[in-house]
């Protein structure tokens, strides 16, 4: 009896010590681990979103403010299948996008399945909460645009932050709202402010009991405005003038480079981008023949046409190969080998020095020239002023543009591929060169101010609203290297006598001494593309703007007249009405016969936000 | 003995009745109706009480003869159930005789253990012998057919657990012994082709040893490799619900939100103690019901939570003090019925406790059963109290033979 009792007490005590290792194991090994666990569950932590800072204009009128809208989240390990079928079903979602959302997270943190709920339902849902466990409403502010505020190329979109950008920027957090195109995905960091925390205790069915304890609270901090260098009337103003037109208009402050309007259409109503995007609205926008996703200002490529020959005319006379003298007689035609190409004044220029071939924009003068600068030093001066290459402008994904080398001429052609056609072409602004209405924008400035030159931005400065201190865009001066001051008064009064009764004489703002040039450039996609720039006053200059009309026809006819009242506006804040002119210069049209046809290009080169992703 | 009530006994019942009402007090504190559960247990512990210090008054010999009327009625009752039965958690398991329900399944763990000691007292009966063995087998397993149909798969388990100590103590050979636990083994290696191989040719050679006849151990060997290869096959007739319900057992995070919620809570809970707990009313997980069921088999998380590594070990501790005081007790007393019956009471409290508390920490399936003296409710309260005041009563009567 004793050895069977012995060996029962001995099982018993045996069983009791595996017991007991067990609790020792959780309580004493993994106390630690636990106790975390334990915290995390009981303790919820809550986000408090801060409010996005305000986009105002140079007078602090508020353009991109918030509002409140109400997301839809839910609790990934206390919703059920059922529930979140029938909330799907509510609110007319994707179930598989929802249901992949949820799969990546796996906790008691809430994942936002729908953004911007209508009324009805968020009401439904929260009457009826006791229905929808595992489903919480949350107030998440969305983007509000003031009555006559538009500019969605400038103000950009905001939405969820996508894996790509949360691995680029490690303060995002999944869910998080951040922007996503132009100056929202630009200043984000500044505008998004800190989010705050609260810990609220709460039960396993996810009811808050309360709060924890105040002093781990921490407020949620106001994100930074950015005040803008424009006036938004004029900015309006240029967008109202382009309204109906396909093509852009940039203008520039020349004493500081800060953008005083960037008008790209067709464009969209920001609104449609705020709060939800539903991808109807989306694939629309995407798949609209206008391309009104892109920005034409910074993003679209366009061949400059003769506007360009300033940039010829400053290398030949910075080489010193011509003088301003420098003669050529324009016949209306130019043979080079045994092709005759003609000038676009088929009646010819007769004998023309610089000025004259600039106000005239004769193509043979500046076939010449070109064939007597070379294809080096053509490169090396476009380079030299900011061709090829982004302008740094405070807006994401610009595009560089193309301006050709030797090397690459080589390349896409084979040595020996290509002729002194090629580069009769590009000294007239023709042929591979690229250029955005942002860069030419930018080389009227350069112009305006002889070599020196600020960064374009939108950026006037930054207000914190935790310290009320203004924190201002670095505008520093930059300096083109290398170009005689003289050189720059040659073509500036070559320039001048453009609108003063030259190809751009319809550009000219009465009683304002100003410069231009046009351009008409020739393109595979139908009429040449309309182009002008211009800076005034011509002695102090204020202003620089560069316009495009895609397929307009004539610079001088076309663009010039945008730029003019642009700038009456701008000096006078008015238009000015003006006598009924019939002056019998000739229309300026493309260079009919072109040496070499024109690069086959896409339209626009595609450099989109991904905004896909967004819910 | 002067008086008739067993000190030991009586005094670790209130030390941890007492642990069990606080934490019941604790356990639905948040609830704000703290004030009525731990009346409520108050009232069963209290009637409970009363009822365990009354049974050593009966007569040791109405005991020993009303223990097959007993074990008679139990089973009517059990047949009960499914006819005017009240619908628990989902299962037929109460009946209501007017204001009071009880649970017949309770009754009849106690009047089993009677009924096979009032067998096995007879000293004719050897349960080396097929008759006697299969006798004793029927008495454990008619109840446990009744109560696996009811459907209550923790209970149930409670008299396959007797059944081994039972058989033991009543003097069951080393080889039956071997024969009835082995196939468990088999069971659970039948999943692994080589552990398999192995423990075969292991029972092959300890059945060599052993020296019987040769057909006999031929056949064994031939049994258990039937059952090795028909387990993995009956596995897949399983539902998907039963297979998970093992699964999860196996692995808690299998299931996060499911049975498996409730262990990681319950570790959770358990874990977060520490070596002293976080204090009286302090535990989160408990207050905050992350641990479902917590005053009813969730007791001892709430325990761990609150009291710690140490309190744990007290607790243990009382426990293992009153399994061996009982143990001791079945060595003691004279008769076979009195020594069968507390080796039997022993079982049923060692299981519950093994199991319930096995559950809280991970290392036993979530079955349902509660945690004696501790968990909240009146039926298992009572029939506990029961068992107790049954092995006081054979504790004052330990010299009749």
């Amino acid at each position: 009896m004793d050895i069977k009792k012995n060996i029962i007490i001995g099982l018993v005590i045996l069983f009791f010590l595996i017991l007991w290792s067990g609790f020792f194991n959780l309580q004493i090994v993994k106390q630690d681990t636990y106790l975390q666990k334990s915290i995390n569950n009981s303790i919820r932590k809550e986000t408090i979103i801060p409010v996005r800072g305000l986009i105002r204009d140079a007078t602090g009128r508020i353009l991109v403010d918030n509002t409140a809208a109400y997301s839809v989240a839910v609790i990934p390990r206390r919703v059920s299948e059922g529930v979140l079928d029938s909330v799907v079903r509510l609110l007319r979602l994707n179930p598989e996008k929802v249901k992949a959302k949820i799969r990546k997270r796996n906790g008691f943190r809430p994942v936002t399945i729908a953004r911007d709920v209508p009324d009805t339902s968020r009401i439904f849902l929260e009457e009826n909460r006791l229905a929808f466990p595992g489903v919480i409403t949350l107030l998440e502010p969305k983007r509000f645009y003031r009555d006559s505020v538009f500019s969605p190329h400038i103000f950009g979109a905001i939405g969820e932050v996508s894996p790509k950008e949360q691995k680029e920027q490690p303060l995002y957090e999944s869910g998080d709202l951040v922007g996503k195109s132009a100056l929202e995905k630009q200043y984000d960091l500044e505008m998004r402010g800190t989010p705050g925390v609260s810990y609220t205790l709460v039960d396993a069915s996810g009811r808050e009991l309360g709060p924890y304890n105040d002093a781990f609270n921490i407020p949620a901090r106001h994100g930074q405005d950015v005040y803008l260098t424009m006036h938004y009337k004029l900015q309006a103003f240029a967008e109202s003038l382009m309204e109906g037109m396909r093509g852009s208009l940039v203008a520039i402050d020349t004493r500081n480079g800060g953008i005083l309007a960037m008008v790209s259409k067709p464009d969209y109503d920001p609104r449609l981008l705020a709060g939800k995007i539903d991808s109807d609205t989306w694939n629309r926008l995407l798949n609209d023949p206008g391309h009104p996703l892109y920005s034409r200002a910074i993003q679209s490529v366009y061949p400059p046409g003769s506007t360009y020959k300033i940039v010829t005319a400053l290398a030949a006379l910075q080489e010193g190969l011509i003088t301003p003298d420098w003669k050529v007689t324009c016949p209306g035609y130019f043979k080079l080998g045994r092709r005759t190409i003609h000038c676009w004044n088929a009646a010819g220029h007769g004998t023309i020095d610089l000025y004259g071939a600039i106000r005239g924009s004769c193509n043979v003068y500046f076939y010449k020239l070109g064939l007597k600068i070379g294809l080096n030093i053509w490169e090396k001066y476009s380079t030299l002023f900011g061709f090829g290459r982004p302008t740094g402008i405070d807006l994401p994904n610009e595009s560089a543009g193309l301006v050709p080398s030797v090397a690459w001429f080589n390349r896409r052609y084979g040595e020996g591929g290509w002729t002194k056609g090629n580069l009769a072409n590009l000294a007239i602004g023709q042929g591979e060169l690229l250029v955005t209405p942002l860069q030419m924008a930018q080389f009227a400035m350069i112009l305006a101010n002889r070599g020196t030159y600020y960064t374009p931005h939108f950026l006037d400065h930054l207000y914190n609203y935790q310290n009320g201190q203004n924190n201002p865009y670095p505008a520093e001066p930059h300096f083109i290297n290398g170009i005689e001051a003289g050189n720059y008064d040659v073509v500036r009064e070559g320039m001048r006598r453009v609108v003063d009764g030259g190809t751009g004489w319809l550009g000219k703002v009465p009683g304002i001494e100003m410069a231009g040039k046009t351009g008409t450039a020739q393109n595979p996609h139908g009429d040449p593309h309309a182009w002008f720039i211009a800076f005034a006053p011509f002695d102090m200059p204020e202003v620089a703007v560069s316009v495009i009309i895609e397929n307009g026809g004539g610079g001088g006819a076309h663009a010039a007249p945008v730029a003019r009242k642009f700038m009456e506006m701008y000096f006078f804040n008015r238009l000015i009405p003006r006598p009924v002119i019939r002056k019998k210069t000739p229309e300026e049209v493309a260079p009919v016969d072109s040496v070499i046809a024109p690069l086959e290009l896409p339209a626009l080169l595609p450099v989109l936000p991904a905004l896909e992703d967004t819910l | 003995m002067k008086f008739r009530i067993d000190p030991i006994i009586t005094v670790l019942v209130v030390i941890l009745t007492s642990i069990g009402l606080t934490a019941v007090y604790s356990a639905t504190h948040s609830t704000g109706s703290a004030s009525i559960f731990f009346q409520r247990q108050l009232g069963y512990a209290i009637a409970g009480m009363i009822i365990m210090l009354l049974m050593p008054f009966i007569s040791y010999r109405f005991l020993e003869r009303a223990s097959y009327v007993f074990y008679a009625l139990s089973i009517l009752l059990l047949l009960l159930v499914p006819f005017i039965g009240v619908k628990g958690f989902g299962a037929e398991r109460w009946l209501a005789v007017g204001p009071i329900k009880i649970q017949p399944s309770e009754l009849a763990k106690l009047a089993t253990v009677m009924a096979v000691a009032r067998y096995l007292s007879n000293r004719e009966v050897n349960v080396n012998r097929w008759k006697y063995f299969a006798v004793v087998s029927l008495i454990i397993f008619i109840p446990f057919v009744l109560i696996v149909k009811q459907p209550d798969l923790g209970t149930s388990l409670v008299f396959l657990a007797i059944y081994l100590p039972l058989m033991y103590w009543a003097g069951l050979n080393g080889f039956a012994l071997f024969l009835m636990i082995t196939p468990l083994f088999t069971m659970l290696l039948s999943f692994n082709y080589l552990a398999l191989t192995i423990w075969l040719l292991l029972i092959s050679g300890f059945l060599y040893i052993s020296r019987k006849k040769w057909l006999l151990l031929i056949s064994i060997v031939a049994i258990h490799i039937g059952i090795g290869f028909a387990t993995p096959y009956l596995w897949d007739q399983l539902h998907d619900y039963q297979k998970n319900r093992i699964i999860t057992f196996i692995n808690p995070e299998h299931d996060p939100r499911g049975a498996g919620y409730q262990i990681i809570q319950s570790q959770v809970a358990i874990g977060s103690g520490g070596l002293w707990g976080k204090g009286f009313l302090n535990g989160t997980q408990t207050h905050l019901k992350f641990l479902p069921a917590q005053h009813t088999d969730f007791i001892f998380s709430v325990i761990a939570e609150e009291w710690g590594f140490v309190g744990v070990t007290v607790v243990l501790m009382l426990f293992l003090l009153m399994l061996i005081y009982l143990i001791n007790l079945a060595t003691t007393v004279k008769a076979r019925y009195a020594s069968v019956t507390l080796m039997g009471i022993t079982a049923v409290l060692f299981f519950h406790v093994f199991v319930n508390i096995g559950m809280t920490v991970g290392m036993a399936p979530v079955t349902g059963l509660p945690l004696p003296l501790l968990s909240y409710g009146g039926s298992f309260m009572i029939s506990i109290m029961l068992m107790l005041g049954v092995a006081q009563n054979l504790s004052h009567n330990r010299y009749m033979v």
